[in-house]
């Protein structure tokens, strides 16, 4: 196998219970977002728009519309001849087999695979943020520091910084102190859950951490911790660009309702670090004599016959004749029949509102599961 | 087993296009929002199961090609079989709007001699049409006979430029002709045995500039020709009129439905657009609208393809406006046509009508 300086390792397990019905049926990274986009569209296009073309994305819960998103990886010019995306879900030993225990036991568990790349540096992901980020800056950065591990880090309002993972760090940004969720924060820079370890580093620590009792074999709770002890070179990289958890609901509405904004934070039409996507099989949208759509985002294969604004439509979209749609984030294949009111809702794939049907207060958020159909009651 | 392979014709030119093609084939017609004419023939192929394409390049083709690379967006990307480019005639002649020169094919002779196939499925670029190849390929096998044409039967007093058959009682094609109207209408697509086909180049090695349909017409009487007729939707494409009434002809929704909703998939190739963005007071009716496109202004019965930029107060009626246009604020068009990369400045009113639409070429600016 040829060698590898970076293998960048997504962490696209976990439930994300905290979408609730979003992830009922699907893991957190295959939740669609911003139209065309999957969650995971963002770190994967970061990858690539920085020169990783090395993947492996560690799958365990319900992961077969994520498996098939993916698929080789060729959406996100992904499949390559050296690298490419590789699905790393756990698997059976001779003494048996286990679930990841935590994000560090995944690693620990594709010890093999990122030997196998011989690499220098493994860049650590989780697939529900939204941003930007050409990696290779931070990668130069941690050689520059001569890091064993560079944490990105952004500054949030000390008020707001008992919600994070908290950095305290000297002068030259070295790492002295990690807290999860302090109580008195005393820094405002908090972890982005993104990681840049020297592989020989991790290596042994997640060894170590194997063995360890009692550990919850998490990167946060447990490797950072660990390698702080053992005085290893730790550094913050402080991110500026925009960069955003969506892991709740009401942060992954919040942030789909900024996209629509005059000049938005965060730019889909941005053409210098494009987002791919693997949902590009749709024909263009339709707007019908009587529909109209205004300050939303709308994507190939919608039939808007209805009135649409300030809403974020997937593809295969349908808005039926008299309905309307009003500040709703719409996934893909979702309907809203004829006459049908729908407000501050999130409409997850192929739910259907029935003819008439009223959703949505238009204060508090309503989220429709999945494949669910909402009658007009009788 | 796959016993079809399928080759692709577009050296042929079209006239009344003005300037959409005055550099580029017809073929790389841009249609429907973020289509080409040459992505229905690709997709016709793949979906009736045919993994083998031949694509036989006319003059222009650095648009065929840019579009088409290697035949990945149509999964003719393969180890075996996959898409294969076959060079067409350059220079020398002037097309008399022939679909399947024999030279063309006789040139790329090599490409029918190998591989196994039976069968050879050929198809121009010229039409607007999702058909199920299978059953074509189906009949033909049934029926056993060389040649089988798919045509298109056209209403009464409908009037189109083509080839036009005449058919006896069990489907057999007693006349083949080119003519101004007519009942039957080749589509431009016949299914052929491929050792018939060999023979045949064989023989009119020597009739190179002659059409593949024209010759055909003079062995009637000796080769059983079959029949095969499409019922489905037909977009026409022979010049600016039959483009424009095609492309508006999608803002109707059974044929949107039927090209692009079926389960057999119209494909073009992927440009990881993000979605279209409609501003804060945006008036859209009755348009097709593609991805990362940006509308603030009117747009009404029209087709936008990606990334077109409409402002604030600019009118677009009854226009289709290709790749990256840009119609500043205050302008106002009417039944235009504007090729890829066309910019309209502020306050400019243009206009053309429904029998004389204005054509605006690739990069103009106004």
């Amino acid at each position: 196998m040829r060698r590898k300086e970076t293998v960048a390792m997504l962490l696209a397990g976990g439930q994300g219970s905290r979408l609730g019905v979003l992830t009922e049926k699907i893991a957190k990274p295959a939740v669609s977002f911003g139209g065309k986009y999957r969650m995971i569209d963002f770190s994967l296009s970061n990858c690539v728009n920085s020169g990783i073309d090395t993947v492996g994305v560690l799958i365990q819960y319900k992961p077969f519309l994520l498996n098939k998103y993916l698929g080789t990886g060729e959406a996100w010019n992904l499949d390559d001849s050296t690298g490419g995306v590789h699905i790393l879900p756990p698997y059976a030993t001779e003494s048996g087999g286990q679930w990841y225990q935590g994000t560090a036991d995944a690693i620990y568990h594709n010890i093999d695979f990122i030997d196998s790349y011989d690499p220098e540096f493994v860049l650590i992901l989780s697939g529900d943020h939204l941003y930007q980020m050409d990696y290779n800056l931070m990668l130069d950065y941690h050689k520059l520091m001569k890091a064993d591990l560079t944490v990105a880090v952004k500054t949030v309002p000390m008020a707001e910084a008992s919600r994070f993972g908290i950095m305290t760090t000297d002068e030259e940004l070295r790492v002295t102190k990690f807290t999860e969720k302090p109580r008195e924060p005393d820094s405002d820079l908090a972890s982005m859950g993104i990681y840049i370890f020297s592989w020989p580093v991790l290596r042994e620590a997640l060894l170590r951490d194997h063995e360890a009792e009692g550990s919850e074999h998490d990167f946060g709770k447990n490797i950072i911790p660990t390698l702080l002890g053992e005085g290893k070179r730790l550094f913050a990289y402080v991110f500026s660009g925009y960069w955003k958890d969506v892991g709740t609901i009401p942060s992954y509405y919040a942030t789909q309702m900024e996209l629509l904004e005059k000049n938005p934070s965060f730019s889909l039409f941005e053409r210098r670090m494009r987002i791919f996507s693997n949902l590009n099989e749709h024909a263009p949208e339709y707007i019908g004599p009587e529909g109209s759509a205004e300050r939303s985002l709308i994507c190939n294969g919608c039939e808007i016959l209805g009135r649409v604004s300030g809403s974020v439509l997937s593809p295969g979209v349908y808005i039926g004749p008299g309905a309307s749609v009003e500040d709703s984030v719409l996934l893909p294949n979702s309907r809203v029949e004829a006459g049908a009111r729908v407000r501050r809702t999130i409409l997850n794939e192929e739910a259907t509102i029935a003819g008439g049907a009223l959703v949505g207060d238009g204060e508090s958020i309503t989220v429709v599961g999945a494949g669910a159909t909402m009658r007009v009651e009788e | 087993m796959n016993r079809t392979i399928g080759l692709i014709s577009t050296n042929y030119t079209v006239a009344g296009f003005d300037e959409l093609c005055s550099t580029r084939p017809a073929a790389a017609l841009p249609f429907g929002g973020r289509y080409r004419l040459m992505d229905f023939a690709l997709s016709n192929m793949v979906n009736g199961r045919i993994g083998t394409v031949g694509f036989m390049t006319p003059y222009y083709y650095r648009s065929i090609l840019d579009h088409m690379g290697a035949g990945k967006s149509w999964g003719l990307d393969k180890k075996q079989g996959g898409l294969f480019v076959l060079p067409g005639s350059v220079f020398g002649f002037k097309d008399d709007e022939s679909r399947f020169l024999i030279r063309d094919m006789g040139r790329n002779i090599q490409y029918l001699e190998q591989g196994d196939g039976d069968y050879v499925l050929c198809s121009d670029c010229s039409f607007v049409y999702n058909a199920d190849y299978q059953a074509l390929i189906a009949r033909h096998e049934l029926a056993g006979r060389s040649v089988t044409l798919l045509y298109k039967e056209l209403p009464q007093g409908e009037r189109r430029r083509g080839w036009y058959l005449e058919l006896d009682g069990q489907g057999r094609v007693t006349r083949l002709e080119r003519g101004e109207s007519g009942r039957y209408l080749f589509l431009n697509c016949f299914m052929a045995d491929r050792s018939f086909l060999l023979h045949f180049l064989h023989d009119y090695k020597t009739a190179g500039y002659m059409d593949f349909p024209e010759a055909l017409s003079q062995l009637l009487g000796n080769v059983y020709v079959a029949s095969f007729p499409f019922t489905g939707y037909v977009g026409y494409t022979d010049g600016i009129l039959d483009y424009m009434h095609s492309s508006f002809d999608l803002l109707r929704g059974e044929v949107r439905r039927e090209l692009f909703e079926s389960p057999r998939q119209i494909n073009t190739k992927i440009h990881d657009n993000p979605p279209a963005f409609y501003a804060p007071g945006a008036y859209v009716r009755n348009s097709v609208v593609s991805s990362g496109s940006i509308i603030e202004g009117t747009v009404e019965n029209s087709i936008l393809f990606r990334n077109v930029r409409v402002e604030k107060g600019a009118v677009v009626r009854n226009c289709i406006i290709m790749e990256n246009g840009t119609v500043c604020a205050g302008a106002d068009m009417n039944y235009v046509i504007c090729d890829k990369n066309v910019s309209i400045s502020g306050n400019v009113t243009i206009g053309g009508t429904a029998e004389h639409p204005c054509v605006l070429p690739k990069g103009k600016k106004i």
